[in-house]
């Protein structure tokens, strides 16, 4: 009995796509090689107020920001994700602000110090 | 006038009182007996009643007239319970128990007697009942307390409370039988500062408040426990607001303070919190007219004034200053000032509000207590009731609703009684725990530290010699305002003359509303900043208005006469752009460069504790000591005595009502007055 339970606690996790580091890593590149390529139709179709070179770097970023991610699961779902937005993208399922919304530049700074919050109505 | 003899005291006595007196007379504890409630066999004392035994086994009576801090009246017939072997009920609150009584609390008999004469269930199916409908006519008793007289059941808990708690005579019963009927005898006003008690009291709703009236119904109403404000007491109340605003204010239970009391100023000033509000910052134009505007300019402007002055800035603050805020002032405006005005026991009152059910003698100084701080006054009712104690007087000869002794309104009276001269020292050295209360309005008077010191050996030389010893203390100071102790804590300074006599560049007011400092008393280029909540006399003078909260909606700290931290909770949020006062300084304090090192309340706390540990321990009162080292320096003091009488600022009715900003803008407090004032003019009564 407390032998089956030991045993279940460290059993594997059933994959979502990837096998190893190196087909998920491989998942990764295509996925943004695929961004990168459809980008300059993406400005022109939807229009953006933004340059290829802008959004290339904008696209980095967003890649960047999971560069620490390391379990395979996680990378996997996070192509996933990363593909269905695409396909959105492309198919023009989407609008201009869903896309400008990744620059957030209408977002204001929530204010941190005790002055601006104060001055801000938040203190 | 109602006193309660010892033998009374002994059968029905208060809690305290009962305790205290046992205490005295050194009797020893009698054996307990036993009965039985429901066949639960339970140890009481004798002398206790059934309802009484009942609740020590966990049984509840219902009751309407019986209440726990009035005497029995034993007339509502509602907790009638069956005594094996008697042959009628007995009433439960009225009926001691004897040896082996078996009661039975939910017998047939019991249920019988309690439903009354009600025999309906045999009955005929048409109603025989043909006579009118009973009705009584309402009364007019006030401003304050709205009488449905139809649904009382002449329970006299409202007379009982009058008669016995609040000494005023002026309630009570006519006729008898169906005829019988509560009222004031002739039509006139309940004229008493703690009437809103009734409505509590009332079991069946026939007296209610008249503002609270068609506002709201309790269960769409939010709570908030919180501390009143409206005098230095501290009395514990429950906030009850809705929709951003205050409804009503009720008393919460605390046996050190307010028992379940709370004056009617306390209760019913809450809608001068929606009136006369500042709900934007304000800078004085070119026309010299204070115009609204952001946070930011207003805070420049200040911060650029306070800069400018270079040191030469002074600050006041008024009666409903919190603690934080004080402290936060005081780091900004004046860092390197020590802390800690005094030695605490010289302006607390030391004996504490419960430490008076022990005193056997009383003696008030320059204070109404009745006005200045009336839950302390019904506590000297109390003990003047139950226990003996004899109050005296020196200053006018106000109505403290029980028996005072008038010594006389002469400054000299006090240097006689030290050197005992006086006729009445005799008595006050005789006595076993004397106390000497002290009003706050006699330390303003120009000889006022003259007779400070005096009554400061006084009462040094009555604690060695009174029977209380060493743990009994003597000195009390009788505060009227909330901040007072907390700004003496924090090492503020009483008075306003060294203002008066080098006028500072800035002045700062912290809520300061009493007129202490008037434009004309500075020159014309001193810039007065405005912190508060109300557009009262402070706002009147200002160049720069800096909105601020009332104490319903800020987390604050206050402590009251005895040296008891308490914090109100906010219910609300500020109105408008108003901000709670100490991030009000904080944010000031960054433009003008000093940047204050505290952003959250923790800090701010911990920065309280930092100066004064007490700040910040509630619920505790810190106890203070070095009585002696006082009186040593007090003997240092010397000076000349005025001629002028001992005096106070409130000695009627009237004079209560109006003291601070938020009941200056209270309308009801306005009606009180006016009812009051027409009630004086009344030739028919009195």
């Amino acid at each position: 009995m407390a032998s089956r339970l030991a045993r279940s606690t460290v059993r594997q996790v059933k994959p979502l796509l990837s096998i190893d580091q190196g087909e998920a890593r491989k998942r990764v590149l295509n996925l943004y090689k695929a961004w990168y390529r459809q980008i300059p139709y993406i400005v022109v179709d939807y229009d953006l107020p933004k340059s290829k070179e802008q959004c290339r770097q904008k696209l980095r970023e967003e890649f960047e920001k999971h560069r620490h991610v390391q379990d395979i699961r996680t990378v996997d779902m996070l192509v996933i994700k990363g593909q269905m937005e695409l396909k959105e993208t492309v198919e023009i399922w989407k609008q201009k602000h869903g896309l400008m919304a990744y620059w957030r530049d209408s977002v204001e700074p929530r204010p941190k110090d005790f002055l601006s919050k104060f001055l801000d109505g938040h203190e | 006038m109602l006193r309660i003899g010892a033998s009374r005291l002994l059968q029905h006595g208060g809690r305290h009182a009962a305790v205290v007196s046992a205490a005295r007379t050194q009797s020893s504890a009698p054996d307990k007996i036993e009965v039985f409630i429901d066949d639960m066999p339970v140890m009481v004392p004798p002398g206790t009643t059934v309802l009484q035994a009942a609740a020590q086994a966990g049984v509840e009576i219902p009751r309407f007239c019986y209440h726990e801090r009035l005497s029995v009246a034993g007339n509502c017939r509602m907790c009638l319970v069956e005594v094996e072997k008697s042959v009628k009920p007995v009433a439960a609150c009225a009926m001691p128990v004897m040896k082996g009584w078996r009661i039975k609390t939910d017998s047939e008999m019991t249920r019988k007697a309690r439903e009354g004469d009600q025999s309906m269930a045999f009955g005929s199916d048409r109603s025989r009942f043909l006579e009118n409908k009973r009705a009584v006519e309402d009364k007019n008793i006030g401003p304050l307390v709205k009488t449905i007289m139809t649904r009382c059941i002449h329970c006299t808990r409202c007379v009982r409370f009058a008669t016995e708690i609040a000494g005023v005579e002026d309630l009570g019963t006519t006729g008898r039988g169906t005829n019988m009927e509560i009222g004031t005898y002739v039509e006139k006003m309940l004229l008493s500062e703690l009437s809103g008690n009734v409505i509590d009291l009332c079991p069946v709703g026939a007296l209610t408040s008249k503002p609270y009236a068609f506002t709201a119904r309790p269960w769409e109403i939010r709570r908030t426990d919180s501390v009143d404000v409206m005098d230095a007491v501290g009395s514990n109340i429950v906030v009850n607001h809705r929709t951003g605003e205050v409804l009503r204010i009720l008393p919460q239970v605390n046996e050190d303070i307010n028992e379940e009391w709370l004056s009617d100023k306390s209760r019913f000033a809450y809608d001068g919190l929606k009136r006369q509000r500042l709900v934007y910052p304000m800078v004085k134009d070119s026309d010299g007219e204070l115009r609204p505007c952001e946070w930011e300019d207003a805070l420049i402007v200040a911060a650029k004034a306070l800069k400018a002055a270079d040191g030469s800035v002074a600050a006041i603050a008024g009666g409903l200053a919190d603690a934080e805020a004080l402290v936060a002032l005081k780091d900004l405006v004046f860092p390197d000032a020590g802390t800690g005005t005094d030695l605490r026991s010289s302006y607390l009152l030391n004996t504490k509000i419960v430490g008076v059910e022990e005193a056997d003698m009383i003696v008030f100084v320059g204070a109404n207590p009745r006005f200045e701080a009336p839950l302390f006054n019904t506590r000297v009712r109390k003990a003047w009731t139950y226990n003996e104690l004899h109050a005296a007087m020196i200053g006018p000869d106000v109505n403290l609703t029980y028996d005072c002794e008038h010594l006389g309104d002469d400054a000299s009276i006090i240097g006689k009684l030290l050197d005992g001269s006086h006729p009445f020292s005799q008595r006050l050295t005789a006595a076993k725990r004397p106390m000497i209360v002290v009003g706050t309005s006699l330390l303003a008077r120009p000889d006022g530290d003259v007779l400070y010191a005096q009554l400061l050996q006084l009462s040094q030389k009555l604690r060695s010699s009174c029977e209380g010893g060493s743990e009994w203390r003597v000195f009390n100071i009788l505060h009227r305002v909330a901040s007072q102790v907390a700004a003496l804590d924090l090492g503020y300074t009483p008075g306003v003359a060294d203002i008066r006599n080098n006028p500072p560049k800035v002045l700062y007011l912290m809520g300061a509303d009493e007129g202490a400092i008037t434009r004309e008393d500075l020159p014309k280029d001193t810039l007065v900043i405005y912190q508060g909540h109300h557009g009262d006399q402070g706002a009147e003078m200002a160049d720069v208005v800096l909105p601020g909260a009332a104490y319903t909606e800020k987390t604050a700290t206050y402590v009251n006469m005895e040296g008891r931290a308490q914090q109100t909770q906010a219910a609300l949020v500020p109105p408008g752009m108003a901000r709670e006062d100490w991030k009000i300084i904080r944010a000031l304090s960054e433009i003008v460069d000093t940047r204050l090192p505290y952003d959250k309340l923790n800090d701010i706390r911990n920065r309280l504790a930092e100066v004064s540990p007490n700040l910040t321990r509630y619920g505790d009162v810190e106890e203070a000591n070095y009585f002696a080292q006082a009186t040593a320096l007090a003997e240092m003091v010397s000076g000349k005595k005025g001629a002028a009488p001992i005096d106070v600022p409130q000695k009627k009715l009237e004079d209560f009502y109006m003291t601070n900003s938020i009941t200056r803008a209270s309308p009801t407090m306005a009606k009180c007055i006016a009812a009051v004032k027409k009630e004086a003019a009344n030739k028919y009564i009195e």
